[in-house]
């Protein structure tokens, strides 16, 4: 009997033990049940939270990147404007290059016109040749009437002797002899004087002569200066044209 | 037929150059200013050099280039100008004439014989 | 109207001148010596001696050189060699032209734009009227070429504007007698 209430007592105890630890797996159960549920709802809440970041994160990068985008409308509208501006100001730009071409074209054509000055310089040249053979001319006839003079004077010499030979009837020639002489000698001193006149005038017209062509060569060289550099800054404002 | 043309209104300068050139067997002719070098440019075919001074009475030297060049519309006959001229300005107004060499006077031949051969040739 | 410094330069470039193209056989040479005035006796000129004159234009002065030549056998020996009075003349005026050049070629580093007009012979007695000229600056120099050939020089400077610049007469003798080729 014993053994059966042993057994009885195991039994019992084992009953007690097994319902025991079916309570206790029970309440672990309902422990890990509640445990998966925390965890649940925790996952779920940081689900929510997660959601919930990359909703707000969404909407900010969202809302950054209108921003951005409204900046960019406004930066592409302005530089749409700087171009426009831009192309305004090369517009007219060119157009003034334009007129700064007639400009250039005309001063090189101005430039290269004078250059026709050197027919003007030739024109003067053989005026003044002209009046410097006239000069050889007045000389050439002055040397004449100088050596007529001096005849006459030399002849009146003569004169004067025949008629201090002639004695008393050539008393009378004689006096006319000596105003011959006097004439002579007077037409001699105008003579020289005339020949000194003539020299003035040589030097000041060859030196005025000298000078109007030094001076000629002068201009035309500095107009083919200008006349190149007129073309240089006519090929310049074409090739900025082009 | 003449192949050189020394044009210079002094007639020291001419038979300097003149002499000298035909001494090294080259045929010569020469004028007396700008309007003469014109003529005989105009009736010279044969010519293929010019050496002329630019001080000239008449017509100067650059002148008769720039002539030569324009009415002539010869561009294929060489020019030297022999000159005391040695100015930027003027050198320029050459160049623009189209002329081809500058030389500085006094001419000192033996420096420039070969040189003016070949242009003559 | 023409300061010291630009009289000074005037002589010394045309000292420099006529030293280097006055003596066309190598080696001569050139005594200059200045004159107050052109009195032929002293110059060792007589009446009858001819002038080869040029003129170099700027556009504040004229320079007029006027280089005085007799005919004596010396001078004809030394610049023509044949007897002609004519080709003498020529001669000398080439010689004169070559001077001037000279003289040109100085100037036109202080006065860019400048001119040379070609040469004319006068006589002394026009040339002795040069005080018509009313330069604001003359000089007269007596020449010697190897003692025998006896020139004579006459320097007119008339200005419109002040003219002042100092030149030191570099020489040209490099630059010259070579073909530069464009």
């Amino acid at each position: 009997m014993g053994s059966y209430v042993a057994a009885l007592i195991v039994a019992g105890l084992s009953a007690v033990s097994i319902g025991w630890q079916r309570t206790r797996r029970r309440r672990a159960q309902a422990r890990w049940q509640a445990h998966i549920v925390s965890l649940e709802a925790h996952v779920q809440r940081a689900s929510s939270e997660r959601d919930a970041i990359h909703a707000a994160e969404l909407a900010r990068l969202g809302s950054e990147a209108d921003a951005r985008e409204g900046g960019l409308h406004a930066a592409l509208e302005q530089a749409r404007g700087e171009a426009d501006a831009a192309r305004a100001a090369l517009a007219s730009a060119q157009a003034e290059i334009e007129y700064w071409r007639a400009d250039a074209a005309r001063l090189a054509s101005e430039a290269q016109r004078l250059r026709g000055l050197s027919a003007t310089f030739e024109r003067w040249h053989e005026q003044m040749s002209s009046l410097m053979t006239q000069n050889h001319d007045m000389h050439q006839k002055n040397q004449e009437l100088s050596a007529i003079v001096s005849h006459v004077l030399i002849v009146s010499l003569n004169a004067s002797i025949e008629a201090a030979r002639a004695g008393a009837a050539g008393r009378g020639f004689s006096i006319v002899a000596s105003e011959v002489r006097t004439l002579a000698s007077r037409s001699q001193a105008l003579s020289k004087s005339y020949q000194d006149s003539l020299d003035r005038n040589d030097l000041i017209t060859t030196a005025t002569f000298q000078d109007i062509q030094a001076g000629g060569k002068m201009i035309v060289a500095s107009l083919g200066t200008l006349g190149t550099l007129a073309a240089q800054l006519q090929s310049k404002l074409e090739q900025a044209a082009a | 037929m003449a192949k050189i043309l020394v044009v210079d209104d002094s007639s020291t300068v001419r038979d300097e150059v003149a002499g000298f050139l035909r001494k090294s067997g080259l045929e010569v002719d020469t004028a007396v200013d700008g309007k003469d070098g014109l003529a005989k440019v105009r009736t010279s075919p044969g010519l293929k050099l010019v050496i002329s001074d630019v001080n000239m009475p008449n017509m100067d030297g650059l002148t008769m280039v720039e002539k030569i060049r324009g009415e002539l519309a010869n561009a294929a006959l060489s020019v030297i100008m022999l000159t005391t001229e040695s100015s930027p300005a003027m050198k320029d107004r050459g160049k623009a004439a189209g002329v081809k060499g500058w030389i500085v006077k006094p001419f000192k031949g033996e420096a420039v014989i070969e040189t003016l051969k070949r242009l003559a040739s | 109207m023409i300061s010291a410094h630009a009289k000074e330069s005037f002589d010394r470039i045309f000292r420099q001148a006529a030293r280097t193209r006055l003596v066309t056989v190598p080696g001569g040479v050139c005594e200059i010596r200045p004159l107050s005035d052109l009195a032929p006796g002293e110059a060792g000129l007589a009446d009858t001696h001819r002038v080869a004159v040029l003129t170099i234009s700027s556009l504040s002065f004229r320079l007029l050189i006027a280089l005085h030549f007799g005919d004596d056998p010396a001078t004809r020996g030394y610049f023509a060699g044949t007897g002609e009075a004519r080709q003498h003349a020529d001669a000398f005026m080439e010689v004169a032209n070559l001077c001037s050049g000279a003289i040109n070629q100085a100037l036109v580093d202080y006065f860019p734009d400048l001119g040379m007009s070609t040469p004319y012979v006068l006589t002394n007695g026009s040339v002795a009227h040069w005080r018509e000229l009313r330069a604001q600056h003359t000089a007269f120099y007596a020449l010697a070429i190897d003692t025998t050939v006896k020139l004579a020089a006459t320097l007119c400077v008339c200005a419109n504007a002040p003219i002042d610049f100092v030149a030191h007469g570099t020489p040209v003798e490099g630059t010259s007698g070579e073909l530069e080729l464009f």
